[in-house]
């Protein structure tokens, strides 16, 4: 029952005696939360290696062909190439100084470096997760504040059903069904794939399709590129926003029953200066976690929606290297799924110490 | 507040449909004008493309992807894989299929304008030889060398009568060499040239690469300067789409072809679409292993294995596989040379199947069966297919314990022989039922059921027999005394050549499959 208001007025800790010490509190906060996701970094590495290590089977036979696989000489050169003939310590290592030169391997799929696949792959997702994210944090926090307003009343019902529908939808049953409604059925957007068939790809810059048209002057291409951004982000905006509406509708709820809420009323401030001032400041909290979490995921990947879509992004490649066992691959999605996270968690943690003064004196 | 509730619903179905509404009005670039040269094709696949450089290719995708790239010495005419033609080279064999001498037929031209040379093909062959990739061993045993300006050799140590069969794989296709040895190519296993052929193509065939994506899109543009007939679409898109979105695509006009369609999926596709209906060269066959620790002798028995083949329902098991199935009577695919049309031995009756059973000793013990679970042939599932053999087998008396297993960690336990007994499927490497010898005591595939060299001198007789023949009359003959024996004795059965699909959008009117390289998209019209 505590409140930011109340406890903005504490004590800032004791800085210590030292340069870091000397920091601004919010300054030594980054700097921490920084030290800590670098370290965390390196922790995933590590773990991406040892679990795609164990995995039991031999990634030489699944990269060779089935005549090759039976050639040793072809088998040792496979090994040999991918480093694989050395202890699992030294490939470790070895893997660690190619990472801090950028070097991800060389994917025995699609034979191109590993950096050079999730560099293409990679801007795809992202392209799709912003597209979705924003319109779910505008649609998901709008609507789960407004259930909360009206807690218990029709429009609450109508948005938490809304809300449990979009969680509880299977993806792919729902991609292929907007995919089928919406492009065979109404004609109303485009079918499979980043752009049409026949439209080329404008020239590479952020490797996102809209942004690179702008860039270039192409506005068909980015029509055609927003078009085709409408049905997989549908699909994942339906889950989203149905994320957000819920989590949001709670953290607002347990605000609203706040004393300094309350005492905000009784001063007879307008319901727009309690709501944005008071409220969603005070549930941003939660809302923010959530938020980070859901970017991270669509970041990371949504494999099924790819699929289906054809969108050639992070979920479609590591679903690839993961079934072919492609080793280099697997950790590189691997990293950049960490290393997405973590940032995004990094990056929610300098926000919540930018908001809550609480957090950063902690 | 009903109200409200409602206008919210509303304003939320309002945006999302201006939304839809606007996407629809975007421009589609999907559309073709009626102009040969600028008729765009799109053509959907399930990729499982790692390369286009040939030399390193030997994928389904890949070979789509050459074969439109790069012509080849000899070439096979539509879905007719039993004769092998000219086309950059014309062909004769000597008497004991030791020596095969390729002609230059002088009118093939590469990309830039180029003439053909006897030492392009020199050239690209070697080079294949070299990189030891996944194709190496199409030419395994066999010296290539230039004799005149128009003529070359290819000299085996022993008779090898399928290489007029193995020379129109598209991994076999000639590149100019004079260009790739600019951009790092050489006949030597130091060869560097894969990233630049996965940017430029560098060959003869009807079209050149515009652009290249492993994950998303090829697309191709005609070769100006192609000496062959022009094909029907300017420009071909093959794009990397999920079978489900395939059917989608095809149906509603954004894609003409589409390649991975399953049985269920066609069933009543209609719209705008004609179905394609083949036979798949893929046989699904099933193993158990000899060894007899391995096999714990229940599998390395002789009257248990007549009951395994005897208690197959083979009729039902087509059922499940749809239309264009068959049951092949060996293990060479019905297309081709030397294939078994049926055998005796592997018939269902269940009476006999109960009798070889008992006459076999087995009590009961359960039968470890393998698959990969996570792996399709032609849409079918490998889990379908165990439960089908599972339940009829039970009818007979044989208890078997599924053992599904990843793809890639079944391969490892397949080929490392530990494998109790599974099923699984051999696609062909060429149209040559040479390709089956590996079948054998001590060869690589008889190696992974347990069948050692010795284990069967019957066998091994009729393969040698087989291996020997010359001739298409005498060596379908000897391929043919080669299966029977096997299916007499052998740890092999193959149970189905699954139905293949190809679902076109009506427009198009011409499209043949190829076991090789299942479909040229230069000869869809």
């Amino acid at each position: 029952m505590t409140s930011p208001k109340l406890n903005s007025v504490v004590t800032e800790a004791p800085a210590g005696r030292g340069l870091f010490g000397r920091l601004p509190p919010l300054t030594r906060y980054i700097l921490v939360r920084f030290g800590v996701s670098i370290l965390l970094i390196f922790g995933v590495t590590l773990v991406t290696f040892v679990l795609t290590n164990l995995v039991p089977a031999n990634p030489a036979a699944a990269a060779l062909g089935e005549r090759a696989s039976s050639d040793p000489a072809a088998v040792e050169a496979f090994r040999k190439a991918q480093g694989l003939d050395k202890p699992a310590y030294v490939q470790y290592f070895v893997y660690l100084g190619h990472l801090l030169q950028g070097n991800l391997g060389v994917s025995t799929q699609t034979h191109n470096p590993v950096s050079q696949d999730l560099a293409v792959a990679f801007p795809a997702t992202a392209e799709l997760a912003l597209f979705v994210i924003v319109f779910s944090i505008i649609i998901g926090l709008g609507l789960g504040t407004w259930a909360a307003l009206r807690q218990n009343r029709f429009s609450d019902q109508l948005f938490r059903v809304f809300s449990l529908i979009g969680i509880s939808i299977p993806t792919f049953w729902l991609a292929l069904a907007v995919f089928f409604i919406f492009f065979y059925q109404l004609h109303w957007a485009p079918g499979a794939g980043r752009l049409d068939p026949a439209v080329t790809a404008p020239p590479t810059v952020t490797g996102m399709y809209t942004i690179d048209s702008l860039i270039a002057g192409e506005w068909s291409t980015f029509w055609n590129a927003l078009s085709h951004l409408i049905l997989p982000g549908l699909v994942l905006i339906l889950y989203t926003v149905g994320l957000l509406v819920r989590f949001s509708r709670s953290a607002v709820l347990d605000v609203l029953n706040q004393e300094y809420v309350l005492a905000a009323r009784a001063k007879g401030l307008s319901s727009a200066a309690v709501i944005f001032r008071y409220t969603l400041r005070g549930a941003s909290l939660p809302i923010l976690t959530i938020v980070g979490l859901a970017f991270g995921s669509l970041l990371s990947g949504t494999v099924l929606t790819e699929q289906v879509f054809g969108w050639g992004g992070i979920g479609q490649y590591a679903y690839k290297a993961a079934t072919t066992l492609d080793l280099p691959a697997v950790m590189g999605v691997g990293l950049i799924v960490g290393v997405v996270y973590i940032l995004t968690n990094f990056i929610i943690d300098v926000i919540y110490g930018v908001i809550d003064p609480r957090v950063r004196v902690q | 507040m009903l109200k409200t509730g409602q206008r919210i619903a509303g304003v939320i179905a309002i945006g999302i449909s201006t939304v839809l509404i606007v996407s629809a009005c975007t421009p589609s670039g999907s559309s073709s004008s009626s102009s040969s040269s600028t008729k765009t094709l799109v053509v959907d696949n399930s990729f499982d493309l790692k390369t286009s450089d040939p030399a390193r290719a030997f994928e389904f995708t890949g070979s789509i992807v050459d074969r439109v790239l790069y012509d080849t010495a000899l070439t096979f005419n539509g879905s007719d894989v039993t004769k092998p033609v000219s086309s950059i080279t014309s062909y004769k064999e000597n008497a004991d299929n030791t020596v095969l001498t390729l002609t230059m037929n002088g009118k093939h031209t590469f990309s830039d304008g180029t003439p053909v040379t006897a030492d392009d093909v020199v050239w690209s062959l070697k080079r294949v030889q070299a990189i030891a990739g996944n194709p190496s061993f199409l030419l395994q045993g066999v010296a290539v060398a230039k004799t005149s300006a128009n003529t070359i050799t290819l000299t085996s140590t022993t008779p090898n009568p399928a290489l007029p069969f193995i020379l129109p794989n598209p991994s076999l296709g000639i590149l100019n060499s004079k260009l790739l040895e600019k951009h790092g190519g050489t006949d030597t296993k130091a060869d560097q040239a894969e990233a630049y052929l996965n940017s430029t193509s560098a060959g003869s065939g009807p079209y050149i690469l515009k652009s290249y994506s492993v994950t998303t899109k090829v697309v191709f543009a005609l070769n100006p300067h192609y000496t062959g007939p022009a094909p029907a679409f300017g420009n071909v898109v093959l794009e990397n789409v999920a079978a489900p979105t395939q059917k989608i695509n095809v149906q509603a006009g954004q894609s003409q072809v589409a390649l991975d369609l399953n049985a269920d999926q066609v069933a009543g596709i209609g719209g705008n679409t004609t179905t394609i209906k083949g036979t798949s060269p893929d046989v699904i066959y099933s193993w158990f292993n000899q060894n007899a620790t391995v096999g714990a002798g229940v599998t390395n028995n002789q009257d248990f294995l007549k009951a395994v083949r005897q208690g197959i329902d083979y009729a039902k098991i087509e059922s499940l596989t749809g239309a264009g199935s068959t049951q092949p009577g060996g293990l060479i695919p019905s297309q081709f040379l030397g294939a078994l049309k049926s055998d005796p031995s592997n018939k269902y009756d269940l009476n006999a199947a109960k009798a070889a059973l008992a006459a076999s000793g087995y009590h009961g013990q359960s039968m470890s069966f393998a698959y990969p679970n996570d792996f399709n042939i032609a849409g079918l599932q490998f889990q379908t297919l165990a439960e089908a053999i599972q339940s009829q087998l039970k009818a007979v008396g044989i208890n078997m314990t599924l053992f599904p297993m990843p793809i890639s960690t079944f391969l490892d336990a397949y080929r490392a022989a530990k494998l109790q007994a599974g099923i699984v499927y051999w696609g062909p490497d060429f149209p040559d039922p040479s390709d089956y010898l590996v079948f054998n005591p001590g060869q690589d595939l008889g190696l992974r059921a347990g069948w050692v060299a010795g284990a069967d001198p019957t066998v091994t007789a009729a393969a040698n027999a087989a291996s020997a023949a010359v001739g298409p009359t005498d060596r379908a003959t000897a391929y043919q005394s080669w299966q029977t024996a096997a299916n007499a004795s052998g740890p092999f059965l193959p149970i189905v050549q699954p139905g293949q699909y190809v679902v076109t959008a009506k427009s198009i009117t011409h499209l043949e499959l190829n076991p090789v390289w299942t479909v040229d998209l230069a000869e869809i019209k």
